[in-house]
């Protein structure tokens, strides 16, 4: 018996001993914590992707802490984090506007003419610094995906040679758009009737269509169709103003190209109406 | 010493065209001059739509120092400027030039010889400047600011560069054989710019034994001193060239100056001779065109301007199907994705190649086996710089010795994983530089 009980005894000395000296520790050399980090960081989506420009969430929470800076705020929780935020903070925060990646290239293996057939590094950035691009369009999409792994949310994706945004993963965290050689990806307003010119090419139009069915070959259709002036065409591409246009889509039946595109819900919008 | 110290390799030589005389290649209906041919800032386009220029006459102006002028390659009418493909990768701007047929020269370029001696250096180095020669080995730098060296700096040998150590080229090998005394004069011309006093040194492969006989018989008497190199890649690199000759070794980020040379190509030279002597502009090259596909291989005098399917054309087009066309040798050569790229000042050759290899030809993993180390003739591990590339750790390779590295290709050569180790320390480069451009601006 007294084999057993010596060492659990002495065991349990042990530890109380142990416990004792972490607690006087633990005492001793308390860190007064702000516990307004603790609540915000459990509001945030802890995904850590860094869109804040902050070291992860408890980064941009303690930051919201310390601050209390209206204009400090979470691009992935949008407007409803916010809200949220600035109640716990009691705040009122600055309004800010969700936003989602959009690509602006249609330069698909079949709307794009291939270059050559490239067999270097599969990588955006490799094929452009040694061949240019992998198509024959200088500003199109690469299409080798170095993108993908910058999307925390797993909202980029591969299709027939080029990259699309799965829409309902994108959260508008912006943090794709410095991976593109090209920048092709770009961040803009998220609401339902999104028009875009889906092209880069500033090219004569003689040379866009050449090497792609879908570019911008600057015929300023659109510039004298849209009513509310808010497509101007410069150097061969087409740029809409988001903030006036009203996506009413008349530029979209003149474009030949097809280059002017609307994306967001807007189908499921003309099917319940 | 006839060959460097530290690694090297010797690919099969394929030299098919040695024996070849060097032929014209005829004027092709449309000549497209990019304005880009060299390293440095582009050349200014003077020229207009419809204007008439005569061979020779500027039509891009140089813009800096490190900048080249470009000349009409023959007499024409200028139809436009646009935009053409660029050997390099991406798009460039060219002066499009039709032909008249008549390929007459301007007026202020000479029709007979002048005699080099009445010029002051400066004169020389002008005339040099004027004609927009570039150092026609592959590089491309301009050769007037090759010529002209830093406050301090003392040149006391010239080294002729005839080593042409890449596979399947020719072109220098037949340039020495059928002009020596040209090449020769264009030698003395550079030493009496560099310097008089200057050790001359000629440098070429032994695979070329009688280009060797034949500078030593032509050159008797002027001082110049030529050796016979191993038959090793790449013995033709600036600085292994010199290390070979003279037993000197460059720093890393350092230039042929810094040991007191400077290296000359025989095609510069012979350009050289050209422009000091008649004032003659740059405006042709030789070139070999060659690889297994193509039905005729030839060495050709092309006009600069000549797309690649005009010279497939004069060569008789291809016998089989080709994946990879090459502008310049198989080792530093630059892979093509147009026939409409032309021939630039530094295109020494050209390539059609059908590489059965190329489509299951994937980069596997590093084996750890050190053949990259062992054929690396600048002594720096491949492995470990493409190794730090792949995982994006660039700014940990400059102290392993990037910046050394010329990309000759010696160990993706080699490589039994066939990776890509040139290409991953390409990109490596670029990626550096973006960086610094970023932190600039």
């Amino acid at each position: 018996m007294t084999t057993i009980l010596i060492p659990a005894l002495c065991l349990a000395a042990v530890a109380f001993a142990m416990g004792s000296v972490i607690l006087f520790i633990s005492k001793k050399f308390h860190v007064e914590e702000n516990p307004m980090v603790k609540v915000l960081s459990g509001m945030l989506p802890g995904v850590n992707c860094g869109a804040c420009g902050y070291p992860g969430c408890n980064g941009l929470a303690q930051a919201l802490a310390s601050t209390r800076d209206p204009k400090l705020t979470c691009p992935v929780g949008g407007a409803e984090l916010a809200g949220d935020i600035g109640q716990a903070l009691g705040i009122k925060m600055a309004e800010i506007e969700p936003m989602i990646c959009s690509v602006v290239c249609q330069g698909d293996n079949h709307a794009a003419k291939e270059a050559a057939k490239y067999v270097g590094i599969q990588d955006c950035w490799a094929a452009t610094q040694t061949v240019g691009n992998t198509k024959a369009c200088p500003y199109a999409c690469v299409g080798l995906g170095s993108c993908i792994p910058y999307c925390s949310y797993n909202a980029l994706r591969l299709v027939d040679g080029i990259i699309e945004v799965i829409e309902e993963n994108c959260t508008g965290c912006g943090e794709c758009v410095q991976s593109c050689p090209k920048n092709v990806l770009v961040m803009m307003p998220k609401h339902d009737k999104r028009v875009l010119v889906a092209c880069r090419s500033v090219d004569k139009g003689v040379h866009t269509k050449k090497y792609c069915s879908h570019g911008c070959i600057g015929c300023k259709k659109c510039e004298k169709t849209c009513e509310a002036g808010s497509i101007t065409v410069d150097s061969f591409n087409a740029t809409i103003d988001q903030s006036t246009c009203t996506s009413c889509g008349a530029c979209i039946s003149v474009c030949k190209t097809e280059t002017i595109v609307m994306k967001g819900d807007h189908f499921e919008l003309q099917g319940n109406s | 010493m006839t060959s460097f110290k530290n690694g090297g390799i010797h690919p099969p030589e394929n030299k098919f065209t040695r024996d070849f005389a060097i032929e014209e290649c005829p004027l092709p209906e449309l000549l497209t001059i990019p304005i880009n041919q060299h390293i440095g800032k582009p050349a200014k386009p003077l020229v207009k739509p419809k204007q008439e220029v005569k061979r020779g006459e500027l039509i891009g102006e140089m813009d800096g120092h490190v900048s080249c002028n470009v000349h009409a390659s023959t007499s024409g009418v200028v139809k436009k400027i646009d935009r053409i493909p660029h050997h390099g990768g991406g798009y460039t701007d060219a002066i499009l030039l039709e032909p008249d047929g008549d390929d007459t020269w301007h007026e202020d370029i000479l029709s007979v010889s002048s005699d080099p001696k009445h010029l002051s250096s400066e004169e020389q180095l002008e005339r040099i400047k004027n004609a927009g020669i570039v150092g026609m080995g592959g590089a491309g730098f301009p050769t007037h600011v090759k010529l002209q060296p830093p406050e301090g700096a003392k040149i006391d040998t010239l080294i002729l560069n005839g080593a042409e150590c890449e596979p399947f080229l020719t072109s220098d090998f037949r340039l020495m054989m059928e002009q020596p005394k040209e090449i020769l004069r264009g030698v003395s011309i550079l030493q009496s710019i560099v310097g008089q006093g200057v050790q001359v040194h000629i440098g070429i492969e032994k695979n070329k034994p009688e280009a060797i006989e034949l500078l030593k018989e032509q050159s008797k008497g002027m001082g110049f001193k030529v050796t016979g190199l191993d038959a090793k890649y790449p013995q033709g690199s600036e600085k292994q060239l010199i290390e070979a000759l003279t037993g000197r070794e460059i720093a890393e980020k350092g230039l042929p100056f810094s040991v007191g040379c400077a290296v000359q190509n025989v095609a510069t030279a012979f350009a050289i001779y050209e422009a000091v002597t008649f004032k003659r502009p740059l405006t042709e090259r030789v070139m070999t065109v060659s690889g297994m596909e193509i039905a005729k291989r030839k060495n050709l005098r092309v006009r600069l301007g000549t797309r690649f399917s005009d010279i497939l054309d004069f060569c008789g087009g291809l016998k089989h199907d080709i994946n990879q066309l090459i502008s310049g040798g198989p080792m530093m050569g630059r892979a093509q994705y147009s026939f409409d790229v032309p021939v630039t000042k530094t295109t020494s050759g050209l390539l059609f190649i059908d590489n059965k290899e190329l489509d299951r030809m994937r980069e596997r993993p590093c084996i750890r086996c050190g053949k990259c180390l062992s054929v690396c003739p600048q002594g720096m591990s491949p492995a470990v710089l493409a190794d730090k590339s792949q995982q994006h750790h660039e700014d940990e390779l400059p102290e392993f010795g990037l910046h050394s590295c010329m990309e000759c290709g010696s160990c993706a050569y080699v490589c039994p994983s066939k990776r890509d180790i040139v290409h991953w320390i390409k990109y490596s480069k670029a990626i550096i530089a973006q960086k610094a451009n970023q932190q600039k601006s």
